[in-house]
Parts: structure tokens; sequence; C-alpha cells
């Protein structure tokens, strides 16, 4: 199926900072379609001069959302890209986006497999955009978030997921945190590893669709491991978050 | 010398789901769910899978499984140049 994908003018609806580095941008779009659960946008800049930067960017929101769509976006130094979105972009202002893009990370809420969802850092964006579609279609099916941040002031959408997890429709969140803990802290503190990972595993009872997004160590890490836990490398997908962004260059 | 280089460039690789844009630009079908082959190791996968290097002046893709170069697309002002030579074959959906 052919189908055109034209850059469109996208307004700032919204800024929400999440964590330090990180914030949430809603745009609204005038040629809006619904997303696959862990597509993602271009996002496309133009200087003056003509230069041009474009990176891509996880949805964040879920697709039942019409007309618009959350892109949560790290600040990352020397960012072309982000370091604009974040230090200049303001609400009302205009920028071009071109989407939904990708259809292999994708989950569809029709598939019977449990989930299990593994995130490092930003990486948490295009599960995050799963979990509220599962949300929001009622979806029951029996899904675990390991979430791996550096410390607790790094882990993005944690008081929605806490919200979520508590509400009796199946979704359990793991967090671990590798370079710091609070005091009292009862998540996981360390990296991900083989004994993590059997744990988190162990109650789903079939076996589970995997999606796995982060830093490029921490994917093929997981993966890894899964694969040696005994589970098909088929129901295994990888998204790899680079440290200027899932961009094309430019 | 050359471990710093390879190093470097494993931390910014990422997957050619980064290029999804890209390669609906080339070749009009969403491409990242669409297999492809290996042509040195034969292994199959989703084209999604493969090993993306994007911070050359071209893009390259690599095999998961042996790091063979798969595909290497570069961009100039009026054509993009796509070198697959390193796929048994492309699946376009129609």
């Amino acid at each position: 199926m052919r189908q055109p994908l034209d850059w469109q003018i996208a307004t700032v609806k919204a800024i929400r900072p999440e964590t330090a580095k990180v914030k949430t941008f809603t745009f609204s779009l005038p040629d809006w379609r619904a997303h696959r659960a862990g597509q993602h946008y271009d996002v496309r800049l133009t200087a003056e001069d003509g230069y041009q930067a474009q990176r891509s960017y996880s949805i964040a929101s879920e697709p039942e959302r019409r007309g618009e769509i959350d892109l949560t976006v790290e600040r990352i130094e020397d960012g072309e890209v982000s370091a604009y979105m974040h230090d200049v972009l303001t609400v009302g202002d205009r920028v071009e986006l071109r989407g939904p893009i990708g259809g292999y990370f994708v989950w569809d809420s029709e598939l019977p497999d449990p989930l299990l969802l593994i995130a490092g850092g930003s990486g948490v964006v295009p599960l995050m955009s799963m979990i509220r579609h599962r949300a929001a279609t009622g979806n029951m099916v029996a899904t675990r978030l390991l979430y791996s941040s550096r410390t607790f002031d790094d882990i993005i959408y944690f008081d929605e997921l806490e919200k979520l997890r508590g509400n009796g429709h199946g979704l359990d969140v793991f967090h671990t945190l590798t370079r710091g803990q609070p005091e009292g802290w009862k998540g996981y503190s360390r990296r991900i590893d083989d004994r993590m990972l059997k744990e988190v595993i162990k109650p789903l009872r079939m076996v589970p669709q995997v999606f796995i997004c982060g830093p490029t160590l921490l994917v093929e890490g997981a993966a890894n491991t899964l694969v040696r836990l005994g589970l098909p490398a088929a129901q295994i997908r990888t998204e790899r978050f680079g440290p200027t962004g899932s961009g094309t260059g430019g | 010398m050359q471990e710093t280089v390879n190093d470097l460039n494993r931390e910014l690789m990422l997957d050619a789901n980064a290029v999804a844009g890209l390669f609906q630009d080339i070749f009009g079908v969403e491409m990242t769910a669409a297999p492809t082959e290996c042509a040195h190791c034969g292994a199959e996968g989703e084209m999604g899978t493969l090993l993306a290097f994007t911070h050359g002046p071209g893009i390259v893709l690599r095999c998961p499984s042996c790091e063979n170069v798969i595909l290497r697309i570069t961009q100039t002002p009026d054509a993009y140049y796509v070198d697959a030579r390193g796929a048994v074959y492309l699946r376009l959906a129609r």
C-alpha cells in the first residue's frame, strides 16, 4: 500500500516538563492520522539560511487521542533538534512534522500475548504509548514494564505509571535505579541482569510479546538474556535509542 | 586507535527504525516491517532490525547477525543512491 508521507505544519499546543532533561511536547496536527503504538514522527527544523536538521521522536500518546500527539524528548547536549525544542520552542510555535512512521516496533491491542516491556531511560517513550493505548482500549492483557533509570529524578511518567499499575487491570511496573537510590527505595538498584529478568517474567505464564527500547547495551543485554532464558527470538522486538536521539543525521 | 573508532561507532549505532522516514521517501512504502535477507550470512529478518550507522555522510545498514553491510544510502540534492548488494532481496508491499 503506497502512502505518501508529507510534511505538515504542526502547532505546539502544550509543553510539559517531565524531568530535568525531558519534556513532553503536545502538537496539534492539521492532517492527523491514528498511529500505531510504538511509531514515531520525524521533526524537521529549517534555519533562515536553509540549513535543515531532522530527528525522529517516538510518540508518547495513545492513538485514541484525536487531532494531536505527544512527543517526549530528552534534551541531548549539542543536540541540534532536541536543544532547540527544549530551549527555544514555545506554545503556539509551528514546526514541520511527518508521520506516523514505522511498522516494526509496534503493538496492536488485539494481540493476545502478555506483554513484557523493557525500557532504559527515554526508551520508555514508545512503551508508554503502548501502555496508554492498552489503558484507553480497556485491554487487560497481563503486562509487565521493567524500567531502568539512573536516579529517581530521571524516571519519566512515574506518577502516571503508579496510577495505572494500581488500577487492577493487570499492569505491573518494576523500576531499577542504576546510579543512586532515594532512602527507603524498594525497587531494584542495579543494571538489568539475568536474575532480575527471570523474576520479572516468571509470573507471565504464556510466552510474552517483548518490546525493548533503550541504549544499545541495554537492548542487546536484555534481548540476549531473554533468548538464553528460552524465549523465542521472534517474540522480541527491539529499538535502539542513540545518544543523539534516534535521528537520521543532518 | 582502530578500537576507539569502533567503540564510537557502536555507541552511535541505532537500528533501521530510525531511518523509517527515509525508507518511506525512497521506496514509498513502510519498510521497517518488511523482510530482507543478508547476502553474506543468509540471516532473514525485518528491515527494522538492521543495525544503522547514521552519523557518516551516508547511511549504512548492517546485518544484526554477521554485521555485513546490507544497504548503503547516500543523498545528493537531486537523487538518492542506494547500494543494496548486501541484500538478497528487498520486499516492497504493493
